[in-house]
């Protein structure tokens, strides 16, 4: 218990290192009420809203307002929008994210697993050439290339898909596809040589001796010992994604929250970029800290001591 | 009986990781090493080719296909400027920019890596802390914020991928420093009084060396990949400048006019990076061998 105890601690460390990182780096992109007023505002109306903003207190009675108000859920208003909270903006665009995000890798991962369980049942060579060969290939063209490739054979050319923006579920098809693809490589790569590691153990030859039949060993008994290291990349992977499939969405137009970042980032906006930012910040924390207790959960030689 | 039955499933049914065979694994390499050479000088041919100008806009011959006219041998873009100069002097700024990051890479990995297995102790535990922060900072996101407060620009981007990406340089710089600090060639010179630095230098680095080098080149690939894809999203080279990255996102706009703008690039980035990858192929086998038997 303690172990969950601690871990959870030192996730509460890190997200608090991450919020002032925030702070400091929000107060580095100056003040905001330049941007927030017309082109024509004198510098005493600028001085006067930076002032009403709180901008022009000292530092550390700022950053003490700045923590409350996270704890309240505020994180300021958008500078280019100053009706809407930057949060807002970000948190509106959160699901299309987390959708793409989740659907793609859960394709990836099961695929992944399928083809490696496959390769070592049947033992063909050509099939794991294939794998192979396919994901030096594919890991080899950029995502944002791969997405565009997809659009321009199965949009422009064949006309089967939408090629931009959200309408509906075969908008689906192109995005997933191409974050799946490298998903699936990834995966089926490191399930590949995990497995190949098992075939070796005692374990394998003590169920052979049983009368296990191979494709029995392989499935229920290499597979989930196997399946451990792949645990920990999916777990930081499922993470990153969730918090950035910003390059695919880009190409795609996708409604999410890593084009609202470009966007703000394009647009100077750093209240919504700040927002943004711990919102990645705090899935990305969560997630690993799941992951890790799950490890010791489905792992009980990992002490949870 | 039933033992000797098992053993032989195992043999036949579950296939031994095979390794491609030394000569296999040997040309694929080579053959890789050899088209990021060609895509090199061909870059460095484009610049010195008569016709040469990523810039000037031509509306008469715009749109052109590659092939189609001698004056542009790979056709023009929208705006009629050559495609071919474009991407090379989009290679040129791309490949340069990656060098600058894995140079940075690899001094900072290297330095910290020697300090923290030589030293040992307090050191090691310090730079084993800062190790921790920087993999826990996702390198976009921290060009993203930085971006946004300073603007887009490449000396920024090589700063933050330089200063986020020297992980794997320092653990195996560590690991050989570790192991190499009480052999004998290395206690001799200190008992003769020679100082750390000169010890470090002399001995120990030499045989460092060569591993970083190893890394940087199969760090290679990654660092395009990473870079093209901040650069197709504006975080990096600012247009009209072309990196390879810029002149996709470039082409994505006009795909349906003219396909080639936005094929090219992407081409060449696939290239640069399969190339180094099965390049390096020949190295990442003997890398993950145990240290070899040092003279």
């Amino acid at each position: 218990m303690s172990y969950v105890i601690r871990r959870i601690l030192q996730a509460l460390v890190t997200l608090f290192v991450a919020v002032t990182i925030a702070f400091v780096l929000g107060r580095m992109s100056g003040k905001p009420a330049a941007l927030i007023l017309t082109e024509g505002a004198t510098a005493q109306q600028i001085d006067e809203l930076n002032g009403k903003l709180g901008f022009n207190d000292p530092i550390l009675g700022q950053y003490g307002r700045y923590l409350a108000g996270l704890l309240h859920g505020d994180f300021g208003v958008s500078y280019r929008n100053p009706g809407q909270s930057a949060i807002g903006i970000i948190l509106e665009r959160l699901p299309a994210t987390t959708t793409l995000a989740l659907l793609s890798f859960a394709i990836g991962l099961v695929l992944a697993v399928v083809a490696a369980v496959l390769v070592h049942i049947t033992g063909s060579h050509t099939l794991r050439a294939l794998f192979v060969w396919s994901g030096a290939l594919r890991s080899s063209v950029p995502d944002f290339f791969f997405g565009v490739l997809l659009v321009l054979i199965f949009a422009v050319g064949l006309g089967w898909l939408p090629s931009l923006g959200y309408t509906g579920l075969p908008s689906f098809v192109l995005p997933v596809a191409t974050i799946a693809t490298a998903q699936f490589v990834l995966y089926v790569r490191l399930l590949d040589s995990a497995l190949s590691e098992q075939t070796t153990a005692e374990y394998v030859r003590t169920a052979y001796a049983r009368g296990k039949s191979h494709a029995a060993v392989v499935a229920t008994e290499m597979l989930p010992n196997a399946f451990l290291p792949i645990l920990t990349v999916a777990g930081l992977n499922l993470a990153g994604l969730l918090g950035g499939t910003i390059i695919v969405e880009q190409v795609f137009s996708w409604p999410g929250m890593g084009v609202a970042l470009i966007n703000a980032v394009s647009q100077r906006d750093f209240a919504v970029v700040q927002a943004g930012l711990l919102v990645v910040v705090l899935i990305f924390v969560v997630v690993n800290v799941v992951v890790d207790l799950l490890y010791s959960l489905i792992d009980p030689r990992v002490k949870l001591a | 009986m039933t033992d000797t039955v098992a053993m032989a499933q195992v043999g036949t049914a579950a296939p031994r990781r095979r390794r491609l065979s030394a000569r296999q694994g040997r040309w694929l390499s080579t053959c890789g090493g050899l088209i990021v050479v060609l895509v090199i000088l061909a870059i460095i041919a484009v610049h010195l080719w008569p016709g040469f100008d990523a810039f000037t806009q031509d509306l008469a011959h715009a749109r052109l296909g590659p092939f189609v006219d001698p004056k542009h041998p790979l056709g023009t873009d929208v705006v009629g400027r050559d495609l071919l100069s474009r991407v090379a002097a989009g290679g040129q700024t791309t490949l340069l920019i990656t060098a600058a990051i894995v140079l940075v890479n690899f001094v900072v990995g290297t330095v910290l890596g020697l300090l923290a297995g030589f030293f040992g102790g307090w050191a090691d535990n310090v730079i084993a802390l800062v190790t921790d922060v920087s993999l826990a900072l996702p390198a976009v996101l921290l060009l993203i914020a930085l971006s946004a407060i300073f603007g887009p620009s490449a000396l920024l981007m090589i700063l933050v991928l330089g200063f986020t990406h020297w992980m794997s340089f320092a653990r195996l710089a560590r690991a050989t420093a570790l192991s190499l600090r009480s052999r004998d060639f290395v206690m001799a010179p200190r008992m003769l009084g020679a100082s750390s630095a000169r010890i470090i230098r002399t001995h120990i680095l030499p045989h460092v060396l060569p591993q970083m080098f190893i890394v940087a080149v199969t760090s290679i690939g990654s660092v395009i990949l990473l870079q093209a894809g901040l650069d197709y999203l504006g975080l990096g080279i600012q247009p009209p400048d072309p990196t390879w990255g810029g002149l996709v996102l470039e082409g994505q706009k006009y795909m349906r006019l003219s396909p080639w703008q936005v094929i090219l690039p992407g081409l060449a980035i696939f290239l640069v990076v399969g190339g180094t990858t099965f390049f390096s192929q020949r190295f990442t086998a003997e890398s993950t061998q145990p240290l070899r038997k040092v003279r």
